[in-house]
């Protein structure tokens, strides 16, 4: 199919009312918020350690990985539990429902005037019909280092 | 012719000289037994001496003639004595024929003074008939006038009598016994006018009589001197009724007045009350129907809390359905988010299913497919769910809403309630209050009825005090008229019984001037004499009626009115009796009169028979000086034979004359013999006057 070469699956989620798209490929799983292992000395953004299917992975809560402000979790509420390597970790998102096809020629990339600011967590900016997808850069979103120094600042 | 003349001349003489001497002894015995009726004689008398004062006038003309004749004669015979002698001749004759004539003028004077003499005696006895006459109309006369006394006294008595009080009943039967007795002794006075001798005695018990009555007189004047008193008294307790009219007169005027305004204001109390029933019937029927409001009031809110108990009841049933259903709602919600959950998860199942099928690759596909309607139909459950999330969040909104009004319904419907039950309790109250309202009304109005019934009384009772008031006011101010009336009266009363005293006094004084008058009359009447038995009589009846009087006279307090007409009488009788005794003083007067005249007759006739036989004389003695003349002049005489027919006629003259004065002295000796008769009569009658008045003198 040639259409399968030209277009990806993607999982949107909302963020803050804004909707976001990340890769099927790159997603593990998805679960709801049950319980939270909160660890020490973690950063802002992260939550705690969540045990799935057998594994700890850390939970990442996106809002505040984004600068948003924390909401309380409800029954919406999902993990979305993102491989990049041998790296697990679940991002805590408003909610994430939907499971579409986008094709490549949609994915714009995203405008220079925001690349500078949050640039490095988007791929791009996809439209789907009359609704605007921010494609999500998950490399960037998944960068320890940043994470680390985050963490450094905070300690 | 001459010796015509001197015949009928002696026959005349010797005639009347022999009728003297024999009537002399009768006419005493005539005189002796006329000498009770003194009166009839003085009648006869006055007649007698009338007739001898006539003749004794014709007399005194003839006479007159005569000497005119007579002075003629002079003249013609001194005419003839110068002419005498021409009868010179018949002178010697003449002359004896003159002797003649001078002795039968001799005799005629020796008769005249005979006559004289009789005549003399005769008016003696006139005279003393005259004096006793005079003596007894002089004692008629003050007996007259005593009687005008009595009678002006019985006027004042009757006047005084008259303004006496009213009851004097009994006297007049009295008084009029008095008077036919007084007329009995008005005829037995009338018969002392005829034969005023027994007057003495009863004038004396008249006198003692009437000193009796002056005694009765004074005890009437004690007693209208203590009528006076009484009166005085009388008139002093009519002044004080007056006072007391007065007052009594002013307080009924008040009584008056306050019980006419207390009418007037019995009547406005009669309004005010009649308002108050109007205003209390009204009062009654706004009460009734207030109380039937408020019972139906009561009623109306009985239901009320009864609705609003049932509202409370359904209240708290809806409360708990409503709270029922919201807890079912929140079941439901519940259930809701459990197939939300479910939803929720299948959604991820199937995303989850999505994500392996797509790694799957070609051997996933029909896979996803299926996990695609999966999520597609979680989508749509989650959807519903969401739809029915908010239904029921809706829902049980409304239904808290619901509770909560329901809530605030049933806590309104409690206070309703509680408020009804108040407004049931107050209306309860206002009903016991209208209750008590209406039995006050119903009081009110029975006793305004009672008080309209009562004020209506009180405005009869007030119009019947004010018109007896009134009447009472007019009665005494009649009273009190009737009281001046009787003031007045009992000031006239008073002036009266000043009157009465006054006029007692008076009667008491002419009482005793009629006392004195009395024993003068007694006294006068002692003189009178000869009536005194008859009077006796008289008086003793008068002094029955006297004592009759006396005794009326007791009664006089009661009787006096009577009096005053028996006094009327009594003064009528006693004006009579005046004028009977006025008669009798005038009889007594013309019998007086009448004596005088007889006496003045007598008088006159002595003077002519003085002058007769004065005149028969000087003409004796003229005859002599004639017969002597006539001796000188016979020789003349025949000279004067021309006279002589003259004197022949004139002798003629005095020879037709002289008869006529024959005739006269004739009737003068007749009138002579029947003065001798009376005058032996009023001898006689003088001498038992005499008798009878020694008689009274020493009876008296």
């Amino acid at each position: 199919m040639p259409d399968d070469k030209n277009k990806e699956n993607y999982i949107l989620f909302k963020l803050k009312g804004t909707t976001y798209g990340i890769k099927s490929n790159d997603v593990s799983q998805m679960e709801m918020v049950e319980h939270i292992t909160p660890v020490p000395n973690a950063p802002d953004f992260v939550e705690g350690l969540v045990f799935l299917r057998g594994e700890v992975i850390p939970a990442i809560n996106l809002r505040a990985r984004f600068k948003f402000e924390k909401i309380e979790y409800d029954i919406r509420t999902r993990i979305i539990v993102v491989q990049k390597g041998e790296r697990k970790v679940g991002l805590i998102v408003d909610n994430a429902r939907e499971f579409v096809a986008i094709p490549d020629e949609a994915i714009k990339d995203p405008p220079e005037t925001i690349s500078g600011l949050s640039g490095q967590y988007l791929k791009g900016v996809a439209t789907l019909g009359d609704r605007l997808v921010l494609i999500l850069n998950i490399e960037e979103v998944l960068n320890f280092t940043d994470i680390k120094a985050s963490m450094q600042e905070n300690n | 012719m001459v010796e015509k003349k001197e015949k009928p001349k002696e026959s005349s003489k010797k005639n009347t000289e022999k009728d003297v001497k024999t009537k002399k002894g009768s006419n005493t015995l005539n005189l002796r037994e006329h000498t009770d009726e003194i009166v009839r004689s003085g009648n006869e008398l006055s007649r007698i001496n009338d007739r001898l004062k006539e003749d004794a006038e014709k007399q005194v003309r003839r006479l007159d003639e005569t000497i005119k004749g007579l002075n003629e004669l002079a003249v013609i015979i001194k005419e003839t004595a110068s002419q005498a002698e021409s009868i010179a001749s018949s002178s010697e004759e003449h002359t004896s024929f003159i002797n003649e004539m001078a002795a039968s003028i001799e005799q005629i004077t020796a008769n005249m003074v005979s006559l004289t003499a009789s005549i003399n005696e005769t008016s003696s006895a006139i005279t003393e008939t005259s004096s006793s006459i005079k003596s007894v109309a002089d004692n008629t006369q003050e007996m007259a006038t005593s009687a005008t006394q009595v009678t002006t006294s019985m006027n004042e008595i009757a006047n005084s009598i008259k303004h006496v009080s009213t009851e004097t009943d009994s006297l007049v039967t009295s008084i009029n016994e008095t008077a036919s007795t007084i007329d009995e002794m008005a005829k037995s006075i009338k018969s002392v006018a005829e034969n005023a001798g027994n007057l003495a005695s009863v004038a004396e018990e008249t006198s003692s009589s009437i000193n009796e009555m002056a005694a009765s007189i004074e005890e009437v004047s004690a007693t209208s001197e203590n009528l006076a008193s009484l009166v005085e008294q009388i008139s002093a307790s009519i002044e004080q009724t007056v006072h007391s009219v007065q007052g009594v007169a002013a307080n009924a005027e008040r009584i008056s007045e306050s019980a006419s305004s207390s009418a007037s204001a019995s009547t406005q109390l009669d309004r005010s009350i009649r308002s108050i029933a109007n205003l209390a019937k009204t009062a009654d029927e706004i009460t009734s129907r207030a109380a039937k409001d408020a019972q139906e009031g009561a009623s109306t809110i009985e239901k009320s809390i009864q609705a609003l108990l049932k509202i409370k009841e359904t209240m708290k049933q809806s409360s708990t359905v409503i709270k029922d259903m919201g807890k079912r709602s929140s079941e439901i919600g519940s259930i809701v988010n459990t197939i939300n959950l479910i939803a929720e998860r299948t959604n991820l199942l199937s995303l989850n299913a999505s994500i392996e099928a797509a790694r799957a690759g070609e051997a996933g596909r029909g896979f996803a497919v299926v996990a695609e309607e999966i999520r597609n139909l979680a989508e749509r459950a989650a959807k519903a769910t969401s739809d029915i999330a908010n239904i029921i969040k809706t829902f049980q909104e409304v239904t808290q809403e619901a509770v909560t009004s329901t809530n605030e319904g049933f806590k309104i419907a409690e206070e309703g309630s509680a408020l009804a039950e108040d407004a049931g309790k107050s209306l309860k109250k206002i009903l016991l209050g209208i209750e008590d309202v209406a039995q006050l009304v119903n009081q009110i109005s029975s006793a305004t009825n009672e008080q309209l019934t009562a004020g209506q009384n009180l405005v009869n009772e007030a119009n019947i005090t004010a018109t007896q008031a009134k009447q009472i006011a007019n009665a005494t101010s009649e009273q009190s008229k009737a009281v001046y009336g009787m003031v007045q009266i009992s000031g006239q009363m008073r002036k009266i019984a000043q009157q009465v005293s006054q006029a007692m006094a008076e009667q008491a004084k002419a009482s005793r001037d009629i006392i004195k008058a009395a024993q003068n009359t007694s006294n006068y009447s002692a003189s009178v004499s000869r009536a005194t038995k008859e009077q006796a009589n008289g008086a003793n009846q008068l002094a029955m009626v006297m004592e009759n009087m006396k005794k009326s006279t007791n009664l006089i307090s009661k009787a006096i009115s009577e009096q005053a007409v028996a006094g009327e009488q009594v003064s009528r009788e006693a004006l009579r009796l005046a004028k009977l005794i006025e008669n009798i003083s005038r009889a007594m007067g013309e019998q007086a009169t009448a004596a005088n005249e007889i006496d003045k007759a007598v008088e006159n006739m002595k003077r002519q028979a003085d002058q007769i036989t004065k005149a028969l004389s000087e003409q004796s003695r003229a005859m002599k000086d004639t017969s002597i003349a006539i001796d000188n002049i016979t020789k003349q005489i025949k000279l004067i034979t021309g006279g002589n027919k003259k004197q022949s006629e004139l002798t003629e003259k005095i020879s037709e004359l002289i008869p006529d004065i024959r005739k006269f002295f004739e009737k003068d000796a007749e009138i002579v013999r029947d003065s001798e008769k009376i005058v032996s009569n009023i001898i006689e009658k003088a001498k038992t006057l005499n008798i009878i008045m020694e008689r009274s003198i020493k009876l008296g």
